[in-house]
């Protein structure tokens, strides 16, 4: 059966918005390996619509950085996936081509917002996906749906022909099976590209290398504000467990205290939004996008009713959000703040970061929710707790399998989230390496298909 | 500028305001709707306001990198045709719109 046959067959979550044909690869690296691409990663062949109505259709004239790099790598693109309306949700239930069902359970969410690319990768449908994390977009679904998911550090990975959402937070990721797939393709992704202004300049480490040598005298900092009762049991004592396995890997804990934590998704939820207000406003009904059927006497008419009709709810509301922190009046007392609250939550890390090689603690607080039970935003928000901060500090995080809840009646992941420095990519990744050698929950998969 | 202190409780006059601003066409129900998560939204936001920033200079963006610029020389672009394609209205190379200047009176 060929890929593009197996993925028809068996996406019977709603993963992919399209399935493509297949193309015979390049020699690379990558060579044959079957990825998906997050609908909001511009490409040539098929549609770019981040799952909204308002780029229905949408044809792009040019590829995202990514997709060359990969293509060039040898990869199969193999379709893109569904994801919450311009990457704004954390269940992908906000995607206006329905919601993606979790394969560990089809009753609940897969996370979001790249849950389509989550679960591309759980259910075996691909080898590993491409996805966007502006605040957990990549590290929440991974960790609800029990595969690897890795957000480099800000600039490390060219944003060039992602669709903006956030622009000083967004950072394009892999979803994979392993750690060692996560470094292989993020190597091939990764490098400076003159085509983002914000692309990280200077020699990228290479991820590949060292990834299997172990690292001697590891100290990991364990935030008191990352266990307890915010959480499940059963995350709070996977995630001991996962402690447990480091220190007989020979590792040190350090207790750390980040008091800004709390504050976090408060200061997430003015900056994602500020820069989200401004970057949506392109979507004006003229030049591309959905565009009112309604007669307009003028302009604005013509603007508000396209975006009106084009947006779905939550992206409105974060668009108003954004607009009323940014508005005269209320700039210094939201926006002002938020960002001297950035700067203070960077001080934060830097300072964790003296005393240990890696912040360690759960993903989520909890295991993936059943679809439609969170109808307020703010509990939708609450979800991205533990890696918001990360984004807005801009440094690299992943999130892998580090254990299973039988809490709610079905065999649900628990994510094991591990943050490091800015540019210290490659000792995350073996510091993840080291868990993932030592543990097999990362082999499990959900059973459905064979 | 006058800068107000953060407040939780938005009316229906700043909700159509801020729809205003963000031209986005909106309906009574939906003004209501608005009010009412928008609330909830910066009642969680406003834990904010007990962190001490005195003295703190704001963080635009986590780089804080110097732009870096790519060479000034000539490459392709994008075709009329191409620009176009995505356009829901056009009347012959143009994007159309609604009338855009008034009668002269």
């Amino acid at each position: 059966m060929s890929t593009t046959q197996h993925i028809k067959k068996n996406d019977i979550y709603n993963a992919f918005h399209e399935i493509w044909e297949t193309e015979e690869p390049s020699d690379g690296v990558l060579h044959g390996l079957c990825i998906a691409i997050k609908d909001n990663i511009v490409t040539k062949k098929g549609t770019t619509t981040c799952g909204s109505k308002m780029l229905k259709g949408y044809n792009s004239p040019f590829n995202a950085t990514v997709v060359d790099r990969l293509e060039n790598a040898g990869a199969v693109l193999v379709g893109k996936t569904n994801c919450d309306e311009f990457a704004m949700g954390s269940s992908t239930e906000h995607c206006a081509w329905g919601p993606v069902k979790n394969p560990w359970d089809t009753n609940r969410v897969p996370g979001g917002s790249s849950g389509g690319s989550a679960v591309a990768v759980a259910a075996n449908l691909c080898d590993a996906a491409l996805g966007s994390d502006t605040g957990g977009s990549i590290r929440q679904p991974a960790a609800l749906c029990g595969v690897v998911g890795y957000k480099p550090t800000y600039g490390n990975v060219s944003r060039y022909g992602l669709v903006a959402f956030a622009s000083s937070l967004d950072q394009i990721g892999t979803f994979t099976h392993s750690v060692e797939d996560a470094a292989k393709i993020t190597q091939c992704i990764s490098g400076y590209d003159e085509l983002d202004s914000t692309s990280y300049p200077e020699t990228h480490p290479d991820l590949c290398e060292n990834l299997k040598n172990p690292i001697k005298h590891l100290r990991i900092g364990v935030p008191s504000q990352y266990i307890g009762s915010n959480n499940e049991t059963a995350v709070n004592d996977a995630i001991q467990d996962a402690i447990d396995t480091y220190k007989k890997l020979g590792a040190s804990i350090v207790e750390l205290e980040l008091p800004l934590t709390d504050v976090g998704i408060s200061t997430y939820y003015v900056l994602a939004p500020a820069e989200a207000s401004s970057n949506l406003a392109r979507y004006d009904g003229i030049r591309y996008g959905h565009r009112t059927d309604e007669l307009c006497s003028d302009l604005f008419e013509l603007y508000s009713k396209s975006r009106a009709e084009g947006f779905g709810d939550e992206v409105k509301r974060r668009i108003m959000l954004g607009t009323y922190v940014l508005s005269s009046g209320y700039y210094e007392a939201y926006y002002n703040n938020a960002l001297k609250i950035r700067r203070l939550i960077c001080e934060e890390y830097k300072t964790a970061f003296e005393s240990c090689d890696v912040i360690l603690g759960p993903t989520t607080p909890t295991v993936a929710f059943p679809l439609g039970s969170t109808a307020d935003p703010v509990s939708m928000y609450l979800n991205d707790v533990y890696t918001a901060n990360t984004n807005i500090a801009g440094i690299c995080g992943i999130s892998i399998p580090c254990g299973f809840s039988e809490e709610h009646g079905s065999r649900l992941p628990i994510g094991l989230h591990l943050q490091c420095a800015w540019h210290e990519d490659a000792k995350l990744l073996r510091i993840a390496q080291m868990f993932e050698s030592a543990t097999t929950f990362h082999t499990e998969r959900p059973g459905v298909i064979a | 500028m006058n800068e107000n202190q953060p407040q939780t409780e938005l009316t229906d006059d700043e909700i159509r305001h801020v729809a205003h601003l963000a031209r986005l066409a909106i309906t009574v129900s939906e003004v209501s709707k608005a009010k009412k998560d928008l609330t909830a939204i910066f009642t969680h936001i406003s834990r904010s306001s007990a962190v001490d920033t005195d003295g703190v200079q704001p963080l635009d963006h986590p780089t804080e990198l110097l732009n870096h610029l790519r060479e000034d020389t000539c490459s392709d672009s994008l075709s009329q045709q191409q620009v176009l394609a995505n356009a829901p209205v056009i009347k012959d190379v143009y994007f159309a719109v609604p009338k855009v200047l008034g009668e002269s009176t």
